[in-house]
């Protein structure tokens, strides 16, 4: 025993190293080996071995259940870890979801203040900005509003206070490129407004000289200095006034657009531009206003609307002149109105001589004077006017006397030139107030009364009164002195007597409806009119206040030479129509040329004829002696010429003595009445007509040719009248008709007359030869 | 000279102023109408040729006042007259009544063998007609003379009458021949 124990302490020492050392197990393994102890080690190792299979199988045993539980724990812990991992991915989505809104947000955010800073920036520029467009806008509505020269002060404005700022901008440089254009723009709007006021005045200027006429004209009528005006007018005057009458004619324009223009010209710098554009405009306008309407002659409307628009021009250039500072010069409007008078002087003349209407040449006067007066007021030159006035004035007088030729005709034409014949008292004193007349009205008027004149006296005498009042008119308001109106008005008067009345009365008794009659009463009517011819001339005076000239100058003599063309046209007449009677009688000669006895007695148509005159110069008791004795030596000296012709007819070959005898009888009956003064006044007259006749006859029937020659060519000769010519016609006449007698009685006292037939006649022929006188 | 007629009668018109014995006259010798009325003064005339069965023959008509202050001037042409005209107006029964006192001026005045005639003249004017054409025909009968009505306005039947008085007194000339 102490052997085998020390033996087992060895072995468990080697198992222990074998255990405690991994490998290099090999001195381990010898030294067991060298003790011969294997067997007994084998056995220890198994023992060992079966120890620890022990143990471990123990300790499977114990930890086995550890195991199933860890297998267990694990298996729960992969659900759990799965379970987790769900939750996880889950949370993980969420939170994506949740992230996502959020980076939007921020990303909009970012976009936000990007967007913020800009704006910010944007304002600021903006800032910038906005006064220029201000400007801008004030400039076009300035512009827009045609108030150009506020509007060129905003463009300044624009130019040099604003646009430096936004210098970087496009619309800057557009900008500055256009404010040349706006200048330009405005300058040329203003133009056009220049364009537009002339226009505009072109149009209103003739309201303006319209309302300048007026004023003129209430001025004048209230004037006191202006003595005689017609207080009619003033009382015509209407009492409501408007508003417009009490601003000055030029007032009622507005005359800004041309100082406007004229500031924009001359910031623009345009001024000169300006001037002579606006003078050229206004020349241009003058023309055409200076330019009548074409018919103007036919109304006073036409009239007023050319003096009107005219006055209204210069009205408007007297203004401008005044108040353009500078825009036209006093010489410049000088200019004008001088080529405008000469114009307007020869557009009135010419338009008013076609004026064949009184009333219209009185208006036209009234608007040249009322011309004239505005004119004056406004510091025109008015002279030529003033001429054209009076030359107007013998064109009105002119034209009245046209129209009273047709008064004289109407009241000629229907007259029927008998002596006015009045029924009662009234129509007597109406006669009388029309025509004043104080000849011869018997004491006690027996009705019915016989004028001495007829209807046309009073009528004519009235229509000299009418055409003095409207001669009259024409000098109101002319301020012509008494003087020059009383010898207008004489001038006119007496023209109008001496010229038209005289005409239209030669032509009425030249018709030949017109009777000796007739003839007669215009005569005797002439007579009474020239008597009337003192009222007149005291009408006249009445009117002008001048001294009547009938008493100073010897008028009274002219008076009766007023019509003394007409009276000897009205006593040619009265010649001519008796002689034109007269003819018809001497028509009815039938001398029997062959005649051997005459009848004892004057051939009828020879005493018809002097009855007739006689009857006819008897029955006209009204006609005046002279015309009548005018009328009567026309007359005899008419028969005269015929009986003597008659003898000389070349065509009557041949002639008795017994035809001479009858003619003598007829002669005889001639003379008679030629001796019996048919008309007062005229006596030894009449009978010279028939002297050349009754020289002839006495000779031939006395057979005198001794006395004949031996008287020849002297003083005493009674048959001084006989032409040799003449005689010796009659005496071959004679000796035809004696012809048929020769040849059948050849007596020795027919030899004997034969022979001293041929004598005388030789004598004749010698004495004819001779020229008179010697 | 060659004469230009073959006879000359003269013709007298008389008649109360305002008959229209110068109208008549004036519408015979010149074939116009004049309406005013002027009256004649004393005495007036118009020649006219007419064409009678191949003669000429001019017609001196003598035209005299109505008015009585005339009247001795106009009696004076009766004498010579070789036909007269009485002429009154057949408005105008004064003037158709004193047709007696003029016949018996012709009686005193004129030669016995004068050929006349009566005219009623203005026959134009039938709404004043105031004496009957049987009345002036009675009148003629009674007198033995011819009757005609004229109208000098409208130129009615103013020929015709001078006609037939010219025919007349040619007739009664030729006669005497």
């Amino acid at each position: 025993m102490e052997k085998s124990s020390s033996l087992n302490s060895q072995h468990d020492l080697y198992l222990q190293e074998i255990e405690g050392i991994d490998d290099y197990w090999g001195p381990t393994f010898r030294a067991i080996f060298d003790n011969e102890e294997h067997g007994e080690f084998k056995k220890k190792l198994q023992e060992r071995i079966k120890q620890h299979d022990k143990d471990i199988e123990r300790l499977c045993n114990v930890y086995y259940q550890g195991f199933i539980e860890s297998v267990r724990e694990l298996l729960e812990v992969r659900s759990h870890s799965n379970k987790l991992n769900n939750q996880v991915v889950g949370l993980d989505k969420q939170l994506h979801l949740a992230a996502s809104n959020i980076t939007k947000s921020g990303s909009e955010l970012l976009q936000a203040r990007k967007v913020q800073s800009n704006i910010a920036v944007v304002i600021a520029q903006l800032n910038l900005c906005l006064p220029v467009f201000l400007t801008y806008f004030k400039l076009q509505k300035q512009i827009a509003e045609k108030r150009y020269y506020p509007a060129l002060k905003t463009l300044e404005e624009l130019e040099h206070l604003h646009l430096p700022h936004v210098s970087n901008y496009r619309f800057s440089r557009q900008l500055q490129e256009n404010i040349p254009k706006y200048r330009e723009k405005i300058g040329e709007a203003s133009m056009s407004d220049l364009k537009d006021f002339l226009e505009n005045i072109r149009k209103f200027s003739p309201r303006i000289g319209e309302v300048a006429m007026r004023h003129t004209s209430e001025q004048l009528a209230s004037d006191p200095t202006v003595i005689g005006r017609k207080k009619k007018r003033n009382a015509a005057l209407p009492p409501g006034h408007s508003n417009e009458e009490d601003l000055s004619a030029q007032e009622l324009i507005d005359f800004s657009p041309i100082y406007r223009g004229l500031h924009i010209a001359h910031i623009l710098g345009r001024s000169p531009t300006f001037e002579s554009y606006y003078r050229a405009e206004r020349t241009k306008q003058a023309r055409l206003v200076l330019q009548p309407p074409t018919n103007m002659h036919e109304s006073e409307e036409s009239y007023k609307a050319y003096i009107h628009a005219v006055l209204g021009f210069f009205i408007l250039e007297d203004h401008v002149l005044n108040t353009g500072k500078g825009l036209i010069t006093r010489a410049f409007l000088d200019d004008m109105w001088s080529m405008a008078l000469s114009k307007i002087v020869t557009a009135l003349q010419t338009h008013s001589a076609y004026c064949t209407d009184a009333t219209l040449i009185l208006k036209i006067k009234d608007l040249i004077m009322l011309f004239c007066a505005t004119l004056k007021n406004y510091g025109y030159t008015i002279k030529p006017l003033w001429e054209l006035v009076r030359e107007l004035r013998d064109h009105y007088t002119e034209v009245l006397m046209q129209r009273w030729v047709q008064v004289f005709r109407e009241i000629l034409s229907k007259e029927d030139f008998q002596p006015i014949k009045v029924y009662d008292q009234e129509e007597f004193d109406n006669i009388l107030l029309s025509f004043p007349w104080d000849g011869d009205l018997p004491d006690v008027v027996t009705f019915p009364y016989s004028f001495p004149f007829s209807s046309m006296v009073p009528k004519v005498y009235q229509q000299v009164k009418e055409f003095i009042y409207a001669c009259l008119k024409f000098s109101e308001d002319l301020n012509l002195s008494q003087v020059e109106v009383d010898e207008m008005i004489r001038k006119s008067m007496n023209l109008l007597l001496t010229r038209t009345f005289s005409g239209c009365l030669s032509s009425t008794f030249r018709s030949p409806h017109v009777n000796l009659q007739e003839i007669i009463q215009i005569i005797v009517d002439t007579g009474y009119l020239e008597e009337a011819n003192v009222y007149l001339d005291q009408f006249i005076s009445n009117i002008t206040g001048e001294d009547s000239r009938g008493l100073v100058a010897g008028v009274a003599q002219s008076q009766h030479a007023m019509f003394r063309v007409a009276r000897e046209d009205a006593v040619r007449q009265i010649c001519e129509k008796l002689k034109q009677k007269l003819n018809e009688f001497l028509e009815l000669e039938n001398y029997d040329w062959l005649l051997v006895e005459p009848k004892g007695h004057a051939s009828s148509y020879i005493s018809d004829m002097i009855a007739f005159l006689q009857t006819t110069f008897q029955s006209f008791t009204n006609i005046p002696p002279e015309a009548a004795q005018i009328a009567c030596k026309s007359a005899c000296e008419h028969i005269a010429n015929f009986l003597l012709n008659l003898l000389l007819n070349e065509e009557i070959k041949q002639i008795s003595m017994g035809v001479l005898n009858q003619l003598n009888l007829d002669l005889l009956q001639c003379e008679q009445f030629a001796a019996s003064e048919p008309v007062e006044g005229l006596q030894d007259d009449l009978l010279t007509y028939f002297e050349k006749l009754r020289e002839i006859l006495d000779l031939f029937i006395s057979w005198d040719w001794p006395t004949y020659f031996h008287d020849y060519a002297q003083e005493t000769n009674k048959y001084k009248k006989v032409n040799p010519d003449v005689a010796i016609i009659l005496l071959e006449k004679l000796k035809e008709g004696d012809k048929k007698t020769m040849f059948t009685v050849l007596k020795k006292s027919e030899r004997d007359k034969k022979k001293l037939l041929e004598t005388v006649l030789k004598q004749l022929r010698q004495l004819s030869q001779i020229p008179p006188g010697k | 000279m060659a004469k230009t007629y073959d006879y000359l009668f003269k013709l007298l018109l008389i008649g109360d102023s305002g008959v229209g014995k110068t109208c008549v006259l004036f519408r015979f010798s010149e074939d116009a109408f004049n309406t005013t009325f002027i009256s004649t003064i004393g005495i007036d005339f118009k020649i006219r040729t007419i064409d009678l069965d191949g003669k000429k023959i001019k017609l001196q008509i003598w035209d005299t006042a109505g008015q009585e202050r005339f009247r001795t001037i106009t009696t004076a042409y009766y004498r010579g007259a070789m036909g007269i005209m009485l002429v009154y107006d057949i408005t105008n029964e004064k003037s158709f009544e004193n047709i007696k006192n003029w016949i018996r001026n012709i009686e005193e005045n004129a030669s016995a063998d004068v050929e006349k005639m009566l005219l009623g003249n203005k026959c134009e004017l039938e709404d004043k007609r105031q004496v009957s054409k049987e009345r002036g025909e009675q009148l003629a009968i009674e007198y033995g003379i011819k009757f005609i009505e004229t109208s000098a306005k409208n130129s009615i039947r103013v020929e015709d009458a001078f006609f037939t008085l010219a025919r007349d007194i040619k007739a009664k000339m030729e006669k005497k021949l």
